[in-house]
């Protein structure tokens, strides 16, 4: 066999290994999205319940239930990017927590079973939530780096792959959680 | 729970006249141990001598035979002692740890559990242990004992050859969070021989085990190699916080720590490679680093519950 032609399978099977390794990697990204997005609904399906037991009691605080009644049909209408569900997600992640801390202010809403049992459902989503982030910016990571480093990035410029975002992760969020407090 | 210190002293206080007692009859057992030991050697020298070095066939045969009968003997003349030492001195350990532990010295963890936990993926052909503990600590189910799982492999000749899977502490217990998959965690071998592109690229070729998951705690991932069937499932279960106890816990140990997340169940293996919690005969019963060794061994499986906190349940697992 002349050596041009091993050269030329040697090559050719080089550039099938890196394209199913980028492949490869963007469906791993896809694929833990969609568990991430699986995650983010559970806890979307909470706001109504949440927001109809709380503003009852919740005068001052009409403008938070109102912005995150908002930012779930936001997050509801089908056909948004996948940056635009990471971002939401921020907001509601900060929203939620305005609401959870401002439950503090009201003896009777804190004796209140639905709230304590929406409070508890709550945390154990958020676990899953900040469980499906981090799985998500792994891939995510393993992605960008491939696209990004030689040689694979040239075969990803012509597939035309960019970078993606990833989750960025609250500082509060990787201390730890105590969970005997937040069950008080 | 008590600390380490306050079972050392009840070790020393409350323990101390049976121990005295024991001491006396460990001195005699290994002068016999001794002195019927250089008679048996003896006999085999004579019996050795009298057949001739010439046929190196029969040499391997009665050297066999020299250390089979031997260990058969040791059991034999120790078991007395051993038994006697297990019921008054590691049984009120136990139950100085927490009063509602049961334990038994001829039991073990089954083979089933053992299987179930997929630490060790090969078949298991010999499968023994002893000192069984069991029990609730603080609402959360806990069980664990001595183990040893061995292979047979023949060898060129077609004789039977066993190697050893697992020897050590095997510890299983109720986990606090519900989940479905299964999340395993092994030593990490290859980043530390290979470094961490190879070594990372063989990680995710174990043909043998689910996906490799790469976690966001480098002195974690430094330390062992995480395989799981859901990718968010195993950071679900590997908070940061565990992953720090986890790191804590293996530290501690000082030894090689297998753990895995089947079930309901958190599976912990620490190959120790020995048998723990047997009565020492040629050291004193009182030295410091004896007993040591029996209350950090036990202070450590029993305490899981608490450093891992898996008496912290979820409020949907209550």
């Amino acid at each position: 066999m002349p050596t041009s032609l091993i050269v030329l399978i040697v090559m050719a099977v080089v550039l099938i290994f890196m394209y199913n390794s980028l492949v490869s990697k963007k469906n791993q990204v896809e694929n833990i999205f969609a568990g991430v997005d699986t995650v983010l609904k559970k806890r979307y399906d909470l706001i109504p319940n949440l927001v109809a037991t709380v503003s009852k009691y919740m005068q001052h605080e009409k403008s938070l239930l109102e912005k995150v009644t908002q930012l779930r049909s936001e997050a509801n209408k089908p056909n948004i990017s996948d940056a635009q569900k990471i971002k939401l997600d921020a907001q509601v992640t900060s929203a939620l927590g305005s609401i959870m801390i401002a439950v503090e202010n009201y003896p009777d809403l804190k004796a209140n079973e639905n709230v304590m049992h929406l409070q508890h459902s709550l945390t154990e989503i958020e676990e899953q939530i900040s469980a499906a982030r981090r799985a998500y910016n792994q891939a995510v990571t393993d992605y960008n780096n491939a696209i990004e480093m030689i040689p694979t990035n040239f075969m990803a410029n012509a597939m035309n792959y960019s970078r993606k975002a990833v989750f960025e992760i609250v500082e509060s969020q990787r201390e730890n959680v105590n969970v005997k407090e937040l069950f008080k | 729970m008590k600390s380490v210190s306050a079972l050392t002293d009840f070790y020393y206080k409350n323990l101390f006249p049976t121990l005295e007692k024991l001491e006396i009859q460990r001195r005699n057992l290994r002068y016999r141990i001794v002195l019927i030991g250089l008679f048996y050697t003896l006999i085999f020298i004579l019996i050795f001598t009298a057949i001739g070095i010439s046929q190196s066939d029969f040499f391997v045969i009665i050297l066999f035979a020299y250390f089979g009968l031997g260990g058969f003997l040791y059991k034999f003349l120790t078991k007395d002692y051993t038994d006697e030492f297990k019921n008054k001195i590691i049984e009120p350990l136990v139950k100085a740890i927490d009063e509602k532990l049961q334990y038994a010295s001829a039991m073990h963890v089954s083979q089933r559990t053992f299987e179930r936990s997929e630490l060790f993926t090969a078949t298991v052909d010999r499968f023994s242990g002893n000192d069984h503990v069991h029990g609730l600590i603080e609402g959360t189910k806990i069980e664990f004992s001595d183990l040893h799982a061995e292979q047979k492999h023949k060898n060129s000749k077609g004789k039977d050859n066993w190697s050893t899977l697992f020897k050590g502490l095997f510890i299983v217990a109720d986990f606090n969070k519900n989940f479905m998959g299964k999340t395993i965690i092994l030593p990490d071998s290859a980043q530390k021989t290979f470094g961490d592109l190879i070594g990372g690229w063989l990680q995710s070729k174990n043909m043998g085990r689910d996906e490799l998951v790469k976690m966001d705690d480098i002195a974690f991932e430094r330390e062992f190699v995480v395989y799981s069937t859901d990718q968010i499932e195993a950071r679900y279960i590997l908070s940061h916080a565990l992953m720090q106890r986890l790191l804590t816990f293996k530290n501690k140990s000082k030894h090689p720590v297998y753990i895995s997340f089947i079930g309901e169940s958190i599976h912990m293996a620490i190959y120790y490679n020995k048998d723990l919690f047997e009565p020492s005969i040629f050291h004193s019963l009182l030295e410091y680093k004896v007993a040591m060794e029996y209350v950090s061994t036990l202070h450590l499986a029993i305490g899981i519950v608490d450093e891992l906190k898996l008496n912290q349940k979820l409020w949907s697992k209550r």
